[in-house]
């Protein structure tokens, strides 16, 4: 697939703060693409870059829709869902959604048609006519979600879809992105919820402190960080982990019970050669194994880049 | 139609839907409506099947009529008798002379209560009495009526052909002014539930994803101008409805709108609509710096676009100054300061035309500025912009 978006060296300083530090990806069409980051990593700044309510201060944004060269997603190609949102709380669902439509561009009965559409699938079809103030938060989100597609834009972008959703609405906005995808557009989202994201994201880009610090798809990601492997086994007797000749492995131990131990591997693939060790000297009873899933992966990510920042700003002190 | 233009219009009629209470609009049109039929039932029934009112006198005096629809009977009854008939409602009023002889006429004139018609009564007593005045000097008509004549001083002036005080040009003029002031008035309140209402409702970002920042500005003037001229001429006929009922019911007159110049009505209207505009783009951009209109010190700024209009009241004795010939040639004045140069002195077609084209430089410079400052403005939260930082985002946009 062809690069939709290609952010090369773009930086962004707000006053004191560095927002965007040097980021380089890229997103490609057709694909769902997340931006992973904890709070104040840089990446609202990014999206705002990215639909051109700002601009870098060095970097280039280049963006590439059916052949023409835009430096921020134009208008007409752009389906967004803001950080900072909110409807017009006195007027009604269909009101606010129309208006959207229009100011989009989309003829009024075409724009009834999908409006009617999309909430049918949100479950909302019947407060079609209420205020928008009445209903709660998460269906208010899930009309802003309505809002942001009407008009069916070449890249949705959305930041935090998933926060105030209840799992069931969570479920459903899963299933309204994959819909998206489904019809040729590129989802670009930033979220928390890395179950989520692990499951729709088809490539990702971990931020912090405005800096990249992972980027790519899942398993490129994984080989990236190292994945290690928990593993727990289970003795037939009592067994300390002290007395095990382990000193050839990157391995963390834990006693757990007498005759239990956690082994957490820095290297999957020295998975066998460890068992191979213990069978030799022991009696092994069970093994349960546990591999790194996201959440632990943007942890720890987070957690190492954060102790180079550490040293890097020590370093800048003395 | 452009994709640009399209938006602009949809913005305008969201604006001015927003403010625009069908409901409330409705009961106000029909009690205008009501009272409009009224006085033009009033006037049909008044004009065409005239009422008489019977004024009694028992007095022996020369006076033998009173103006239609007042008929003076002379009859040969006591005072208490014609109280009687009073009561009765047999007659509508007694008028009674008091003293005479060397002395001023004086007349006593009984009725039931506070009647419309009082006033003619007296008006024709006047008259009577200056009659009977002058035949007792032995004044002809002519001479009493050369007494009666009001001193009259016909100013000239060399440098400006000024035209006469309380003219038709200055009553219109100030009337659209007032009506002006009325419509920013109009527009500050709304325009700022408006826009400030848009950013606590969070709203802001989403529409930016869908046009630009003028586009956005540009819509929101042109719906509040909207509400504005709507204002304008809700007041316009408010008043011309009262003026009507006035004349018609109260006083018993023709309708009569003569004091309004409707060949300066247009170039009037023309530099208010221009004058609006840039009121509008000014309290807009304000109003986008504004994080929370409960703690904000920019509200006053809001009102800056009045100060022309104060001016344009404090120029009217000097017309002819030099301060109000810049002042009505100066883009973000000339939309007030022209029009009332225009009621009171005779001006120049070129520099009319000079004035509203400096006006309309002004309408796109403030328009301009307003969008960047719209664009900064109406993206920044939990902050608001010191002055510094509102110049340099119309300077130096980002």
């Amino acid at each position: 697939m062809p690069d939709l978006l290609q952010v090369t060296g773009v930086s962004k300083q707000y006053v004191s703060v560095k927002a965007v530090d040097n980021l380089s990806f890229s997103v490609k069409q057709g694909e769902i693409f997340a931006l992973l980051g904890p709070n104040g990593a840089g990446k609202s700044s990014l999206v705002r870059m990215l639909v051109g309510f700002t601009y870098p201060d060095s970097g280039t944004i280049a963006v590439n829709i059916d052949g023409q060269a835009y430096q921020s997603i134009p208008h007409q190609s752009l389906g967004y869902l803001p950080e900072d949102r909110g409807l017009y709380a006195e007027k009604t669902v269909q009101q606010n959604l129309l208006y959207f439509a229009k100011l989009r561009g989309v003829e009024k009965n075409a724009a009834l048609a999908q409006i009617e559409s999309w909430l049918t699938q949100f479950d909302l079809s019947d407060r079609a006519n209420e205020r928008l103030k009445s209903l709660s938060k998460g269906n208010q989100q899930k009309v802003q979600l309505i809002s942001a597609v009407l008009h069916k834009p070449k890249v949705v972008l959305l930041d935090e879809p998933f926060s105030g959703l209840d799992p069931i609405n969570q479920e459903k906005v899963v299933v309204f992105l994959e819909a998206l995808k489904a019809q040729g557009m590129t989802v670009i989202l930033s979220a928390h919820q890395m179950a989520m994201v692990e499951k729709l994201a088809d490539r990702m880009l971990l931020m912090n402190h405005g800096q990249a610090v992972l980027y790519g798809t899942l398993a490129e990601i994984k080989q990236d960080v190292g994945v290690g492997i928990d593993i727990t086994v289970s003795f037939s007797e009592a067994t300390n982990y002290a007395a095990l000749n382990l000193g050839n492995y990157k391995v963390a131990c834990t006693q757990l019970s007498q005759s239990k131990i956690k082994f957490e591997l820095s290297d999957s693939s020295e998975l066998n050669l460890l068992l191979a060790d213990l069978s030799k000297s022991t009696t092994l009873q069970g093994i349960e194994t546990k591999t790194m899933d996201l959440h632990q992966l943007y942890l720890k990510a987070i957690e190492s880049h954060q102790g180079k920042v550490q040293s890097q700003e020590n370093a800048h002190v003395s | 139609m452009s994709h640009k233009l399209q938006q602009i219009l949809q913005v305008t009629k969201w604006e001015f839907m927003y403010f625009f209470k069908l409901k409330q609009e409705l009961i106000g049109k029909a009690i205008m409506l009501a009272i409009g039929l009224l006085i033009y039932f009033w006037q049909s029934t008044s004009f065409f099947e005239p009422e008489q009112y019977v004024i009694a006198t028992p007095s022996a005096m020369n006076l033998t009529q009173l103006p239609e629809p007042l008929l003076l009977k002379r009859v040969d009854a006591s005072k208490a008798e014609l109280l009687t008939q009073l009561e009765q409602e047999e007659i509508d009023g007694i008028l009674i002379l008091q003293a005479q002889a060397g002395e001023a006429l004086q007349f006593e004139l009984i009725t039931t209560g506070k009647m419309s018609w009082q006033n003619e009564v007296e008006v024709a007593l006047t008259q009577f009495y200056s009659n009977e005045l002058a035949q007792s000097f032995n004044l002809s008509a002519a001479q009493l009526a050369l007494l009666q004549q009001p001193v009259s001083v016909s100013n000239q002036y060399t440098k400006d052909a000024v035209k006469e005080t309380h003219n038709q040009s200055s009553m219109t003029a100030f009337g659209v002014m007032l009506l002006m002031l009325i419509g920013i008035f109009t527009s500050f309140g709304q325009i700022f539930v408006s826009i400030t209402g848009e950013k606590q409702q969070r709203v802001t970002e989403q529409l930016y994803s869908c046009m630009s920042a003028q586009t956005w500005i540009d819509g929101k003037i042109f719906g509040q101008m909207l509400h504005c001229l709507k204002a304008m001429l809700s007041t316009l006929f408010s008043f011309l409805l009262a003026m009507a009922f006035i004349q018609v019911v109260v006083k018993n007159e023709a309708l009569d709108f003569t004091m309004i110049d409707f060949a300066m009505l247009p170039w009037f209207t023309l530099f208010a609509i221009v004058g609006l505009y840039m009121a509008t783009a000014f309290m807009a951009a304000i109003a986008a710096a504004i994080d929370d209109p409960n703690h904000s010190g920019k509200t006053g700024f809001m009102m800056i676009p009045i100060l022309p209009i104060v001016i344009a009241f404090m120029i009217v004795d000097s017309p002819s100054s030099l301060a109000v010939d810049i002042l009505s040639l100066f883009p973000l004045t000339a939309f007030v300061v022209m029009p009332v140069k225009m009621a009171l002195i005779e001006v120049p077609i070129w520099q009319v035309l000079c004035a509203l084209v400096s006006a309309l430089l002004g309408c796109y410079l403030i328009r301009v500025a307003a969008g960047r400052l719209f664009k900064a403005g109406m993206v920044m939260y939990g902050k608001e912009p010191s002055i510094k930082d509102m110049v340099r985002w119309v300077c130096k946009p980002e």
